[in-house]
C-alpha cells in the first residue's frame, strides 16, 4: 500500500465519522428526544449507549442530534469565513499598495483582540442565539486564512514561472487560471477545512458560557456545560462521551484536512 | 473564565469531558474522614452556608428581611412556625373601627445593640424612611405615622388594609441616631444577632445580641459564607460547614455526619399563560395576549392534564409537592383549588367542548384556524424552571397542545412575558401577593400579573379581603377569590396560571444540629432558614 492510497483510506475513514453524525441526527428524533421522567439519570446500557440525563432523555441521540447541529453551524461560519478570507487576501494582493495595507491593518487589528471576547461581543450585537452564533463564528475566523492567502499570492506573483509567461505574453487570465489558481486552490481548501474544527471548537465555547443557543437545544456546548452540574454527583457519561464524540470530530476533520492537502497540492502530491 | 486567552478555550473544554473520569471516582470516598469534628466542648460558633447574599445589604427600609428574619434588626410582631401572629416588639396593637389606624404599643426594656434604647420615634422614623424609599417594601398606603408617647405608635393608612399585618411583622426596626450612610453595610438592631464584618462576596460573621430582649439564641457566633449550591455540596462533603444548601438534584447523595431537611415551602413555580387575545401593547410597546392561551379550555386543559406528582418525583426528586395555588397550605389557601390532575381524558374532552378539533391529523388541534401552540419561556440560567418547561410541554403534547420551551434571559422575557406563556415563581407569606399577581389593578406592572388577568369577581373579593377588619375575615375573602363555587382564579375556574410544584428547600445539616420547628418557607432557598435562630440548639 503506497502513501497515496493509505492517505485516502484515512481521508475516507474521517469524512464517514464526519457524516455519521449528519446520517444519525434524522432517525433519532421525536420520541428519544422527549422526557421521561421514569427513566432519569441511567448509566449507559444497550438501550441507552451513553445513558440518559435527568429528565431521561436518551444521551446517543441528544450527542448525534448535538454534532449534528454543531456541523452545521461550523459548516455556515467556516464557508463565511473562508469566502471572506479568499476576497480579502485576493483583493490584498492584486488591488495595489493602499488596498494591500487597509487589508494587512484589518488583518492585524482582528488578531489583536483576544478571540473569545470578539466572539462574545459580535454574538451579543447580533441578539444571541443560532443566528448570532453562526455570524460571531462566521466572522472573526478569517483573518490568518487571509494572510496566508496573501502572502502565498504575493510569492506566486513574483515567482519565476510566472514572470516568465508573463515575459512570454500570456494574459493576466491565462495566468491566474493556470498558475495561480492552482496553487491557492489547496490553501483555500485546506484553510477551511481546518477552519470548521476551530469554529465547532468556539460554537461549543460560546454556548457553554451561556451567550449561545437556548440552553435546552442538544448543542454540544451546552450538553457538556450541563453536564458539569452532575460531575459531583458521579454522573459522568453525561460528559464523557459528548466529549469524546467532540474529540472524534475535530480529529477527524484534522486528519481529513490533512489527507486532502497531500492529494492535492501541486508541490506535495507526487510524494 | 474571561481570563482564559482563546486558543486555550477550546483546550479547556476537550479537558473537562476527560476530568469527569477522574471526578466520578473521587467522589465517594473522600466524605468518611472529615464528618463532624467531635470536641467534647460545648459548640459555640456555627459555620453555615445557605444562601447568597443580599445585594442592596442589610438595610430593612430598602427590603432585607422582607423574606424571612432580618436577624440583626426585629420586627414589631411576628409569625410562629403556625403561621399564626405574636408579639415580638409590640405588647399588643389596636385596630381602629374604620380599620385605619393601626396603634401599636411597645415593650420598654428594648436597646440596640449600640445601647441606646429603642423608641416610638424609630418606628416612625422606620416608617417613614421605608416609604419614602419606594423600594420593594410596598407603604404607599400608609398616610402617616406618629408617636403617641414614648412607647406608642399610631399608624395611620388611606384605605383599611388587612395585610398591613404583614408589614408589621416583617418589618425590621432601625436606630433614628445610627441609620446614616453606610448603614445597609453596617447594620445596627435590636434583632437576635449584631452585626461584626461582611466581606463581600465572601462571608458575614454576626455575633449574639447580649442586649437582646427575647430568648438569647445558642450560638455566640454564626458565620456565613456565601456559595453557590455547588461549593456548599463539596463544603458540607469536606466538613466545613454545620450546614449547606443544596439543590434537589443532590438530595440522595449521602454525607457521613449530616443529615438532610426537607423543608416543605410555598416556593412554587407555575407556567403564566397571557389572559387576553392578541392585538394590545403596553406603554412600551411590547405585545399584549395570545390567541391560544386566551382561550380557557386551553388553560383549563393543561392544569387537568399536567401530572403534577410525576414533575415532583422526576424533577424535583420528590423533595417538593404539587402545587395549585399561588398559597397552597398558607391560612388564605382554599383546599377546594386541588384538581384530580394528570387526567389525560378530561382534558381532552375540555378541549373537544371547547371546540378544539385535530382536523388534520397533525396530532396538534386547532380551532377556526388557529393552532393549538404557543411559546413557554424560561429564564435561561435557572435549571429546574428549565427542566420543568420541557418536562410539562412534554406532557402536553399527548393532549393535543403544543408548548414550544424557549430560554431566555430576564431582560428578553421583561418584554415577550405579556404574549407569551412564562415559567415564573412566587410565594410569600403575605397574601398582598395573591392581589399584586391576579388583581386587574397590576395587569402589567411589572412582574405582576403580566397575562392582563382580570375577573370583576375575583377584584371584588380581594377588595373585600383588603378591607377586612382582621385576618380571619380577610382570609375568608381571599378563599373565594381562589374559588366561590362558580368562579375564580383557581385551576378549575378561570385558571390564568398552571401551578406546577412546590420546591422544598433542602439543607444538610450537621446530625447534631437541631434547628427547631420551622415554618412554611417562602419564596427564596437560604435565610428564610434563619427566622427561628433562638430555637436552635447542639444536641451531643
Amino acid at each position: 500500500m503506497n502513501l497515496r492510497t493509505r492517505t485516502l483510506i484515512y481521508a475516507a475513514v474521517a469524512l464517514v465519522l464526519l457524516l455519521l453524525p449528519a446520517a444519525l441526527s434524522p432517525m433519532l428524533g421525536g420520541d428519544r428526544l422527549a422526557t421521561h421522567l421514569a427513566e432519569r439519570n441511567e448509566p449507559p446500557s444497550w438501550t441507552h449507549p451513553f445513558g440518559t440525563d435527568w429528565l431521561g432523555r436518551d444521551m446517543f441521540a441528544r450527542s448525534m442530534k448535538g454534532l449534528a447541529l454543531s456541523l452545521g453551524v461550523g459548516l455556515t461560519a467556516a464557508l463565511a469565513s473562508g469566502l471572506i478570507a479568499g476576497a480579502l487576501g485576493l483583493m490584498a494582493a492584486a488591488l495595489g499598495k493602499a488596498a494591500d495595507r487597509f487589508i494587512t491593518w484589518l488583518i492585524d487589528l482582528f488578531l489583536s483582540v483576544p478571540h473569545l471576547v470578539l466572539l462574545l461581543l459580535i454574538a451579543f450585537v447580533t441578539g444571541g442565539g443560532a443566528k448570532g452564533v453562526i455570524i460571531a463564528v462566521g466572522l472573526t475566523h478569517w483573518p490568518s486564512l487571509a494572510r496566508l492567502i496573501r502572502a502565498e499570492l504575493l510569492q506566486l506573483k513574483s515567482s519565476e514561472f510566472v514572470l516568465v509567461s508573463r515575459h512570454m505574453g500570456r494574459s493576466n487570465w491565462w495566468i491566474a487560471t493556470r498558475h495561480l489558481l492552482p496553487h491557492l486552490w489547496p490553501q483555500f481548501i485546506v484553510g477551511t477545512l481546518l477552519l470548521f474544527p476551530h469554529a465547532i471548537l468556539h460554537e461549543g465555547a460560546i454556548t457553554f458560557l451561556g451567550m449561545g443557543l437556548s440552553p435546552h437545544q442538544p448543542a454540544i456546548g451546552i450538553i457538556l456545560s450541563e453536564s458539569m452540574r452532575y460531575l459531583s454527583t458521579g454522573m459522568w457519561w453525561l460528559a464523557f462521551f459528548p466529549g469524546l464524540c467532540l474529540v472524534v470530530l475535530v480529529r477527524s476533520f484534522d486528519v481529513l484536512a490533512g489527507g486532502v492537502h497531500a492529494l492535492v497540492d501541486p508541490s506535495r502530491s507526487q510524494e | 473564565m474571561t481570563l482564559i486567552t482563546a486558543q486555550w478555550m477550546p483546550v479547556k473544554i476537550a479537558l473537562s469531558s476527560l476530568l469527569v473520569l477522574l471526578a466520578g471516582c473521587s467522589a465517594a470516598n473522600d466524605a468518611g474522614e472529615t464528618a463532624a469534628g467531635d470536641s467534647s466542648k460545648p459548640k459555640r460558633e456555627l459555620i453555615l452556608a445557605v444562601g447568597g447574599e443580599p445585594d442592596n445589604g442589610f438595610d430593612p427600609t430598602t427590603g432585607w428581611g422582607r423574606y424571612g428574619s432580618p436577624l440583626f434588626q426585629s420586627t414589631l410582631l411576628k409569625r410562629d412556625s403556625g403561621m399564626a401572629i405574636v408579639n415580638d416588639l409590640a405588647t399588643k396593637y389596636a385596630i381602629s373601627e374604620d380599620g385605619r389606624t393601626w396603634t401599636v404599643d411597645l415593650r420598654g426594656d428594648v436597646r440596640f445593640s449600640d445601647g441606646e434604647p429603642l423608641t416610638a420615634d424609630d418606628v416612625v422614623y422606620t416608617f417613614e424612611t421605608a416609604k419614602a424609599s419606594s423600594s420593594v417594601v410596598d407603604l404607599t398606603n400608609l398616610r402617616s405615622a406618629k408617636a403617641a408617647d414614648g412607647d406608642t405608635v399610631e399608624l395611620t393608612l388611606g384605605r383599611p388594609q388587612s395585610t398591613f399585618v404583614d408589614i408589621l411583622a416583617s418589618l425590621g426596626i432601625v436606630p433614628k441616631h445610627a441609620h446614616a450612610g453606610d448603614y445597609a453595610e453596617h447594620p445596627i438592631g435590636s434583632g437576635p444577632y449584631a452585626f461584626v464584618q461582611w466581606d463581600k462576596g465572601q462571608q458575614l460573621i454576626v455575633e449574639r445580641n447580649a442586649t437582646y430582649y427575647g430568648e438569647l439564641p445558642k450560638f455566640e457566633k454564626l458565620t456565613f459564607l456565601f456559595l453557590d449550591e455547588d461549593a456548599a455540596f463539596a463544603a458540607a462533603k469536606a466538613g466545613t460547614v454545620d450546614m449547606a444548601y443544596i439543590p434537589s438534584a443532590f438530595s440522595k447523595e449521602q454525607v457521613a455526619g449530616m443529615r438532610l431537611e426537607s423543608l416543605p415551602s410555598v416556593d412554587n413555580r407555575g407556567i403564566m399563560f397571557p389572559y387576553v387575545p392578541a392585538g394590545g401593547t403596553t406603554k412600551d410597546g411590547h405585545p399584549v395576549g395570545n390567541d391560544v392561551t386566551a382561550d380557557l379550555a386551553i388553560r383549563q386543559a393543561i392544569n387537568f392534564g399536567i401530572d403534577r406528582q410525576s414533575l415532583v418525583e422526576g424533577i424535583l426528586e420528590g423533595q417538593g409537592t404539587p402545587a395549585y395555588s399561588i398559597a397552597d397550605k398558607l391560612p388564605w389557601w382554599n383546599p377546594d383549588t386541588v384538581l384530580a390532575d394528570g387526567d389525560a381524558a378530561k382534558a381532552k374532552e375540555i378541549l373537544a367542548e371547547g371546540g378544539w378539533k385535530d382536523a388534520d391529523g397533525d396530532g396538534i388541534v386547532e380551532k377556526n384556524g388557529t393552532k393549538a401552540q404557543f411559546t413557554l419561556l424560561y429564564p435561561s440560567g435557572d435549571v429546574t424552571r428549565q427542566s420543568l418547561a420541557i418536562a410539562s410541554a412534554d406532557m402536553m403534547k399527548p393532549l393535543g397542545i403544543e408548548a414550544l420551551v424557549d430560554g431566555k434571559s430576564w431582560d428578553e422575557i421583561g418584554k415577550l412575558m405579556h404574549a407569551n406563556a412564562v415559567l415564573f415563581g412566587w410565594g410569600s407569606l403575605d397574601p398582598l401577593e395573591m392581589y399584586n399577581v391576579y388583581s386587574s389593578k397590576y395587569a402589567g406592572v411589572d412582574y405582576f400579573n403580566p397575562g392582563h388577568y382580570g375577573n370583576k369577581a375575583v377584584d371584588g373579593y380581594m377588595e373585600q379581603a383588603l378591607a377586612a377588619a382582621d385576618e380571619e375575615q380577610a382570609n375568608a375573602f381571599w378563599e373565594k377569590a381562589q374559588w366561590d363555587g362558580t368562579t375564580g382564579m383557581s385551576g378549575a375556574g378561570d385558571a390564568p396560571w398552571a401551578w406546577l410544584v412546590n420546591v422544598n428547600h433542602l439543607y444538610l445539616v450537621d446530625e447534631k444540629l437541631d434547628i427547631g420547628e420551622q415554618p412554611i418557607h417562602p419564596h427564596g432557598h437560604g435565610w428564610p432558614v434563619t427566622s427561628n435562630i433562638e430555637q436552635w440548639t447542639w444536641t451531643e
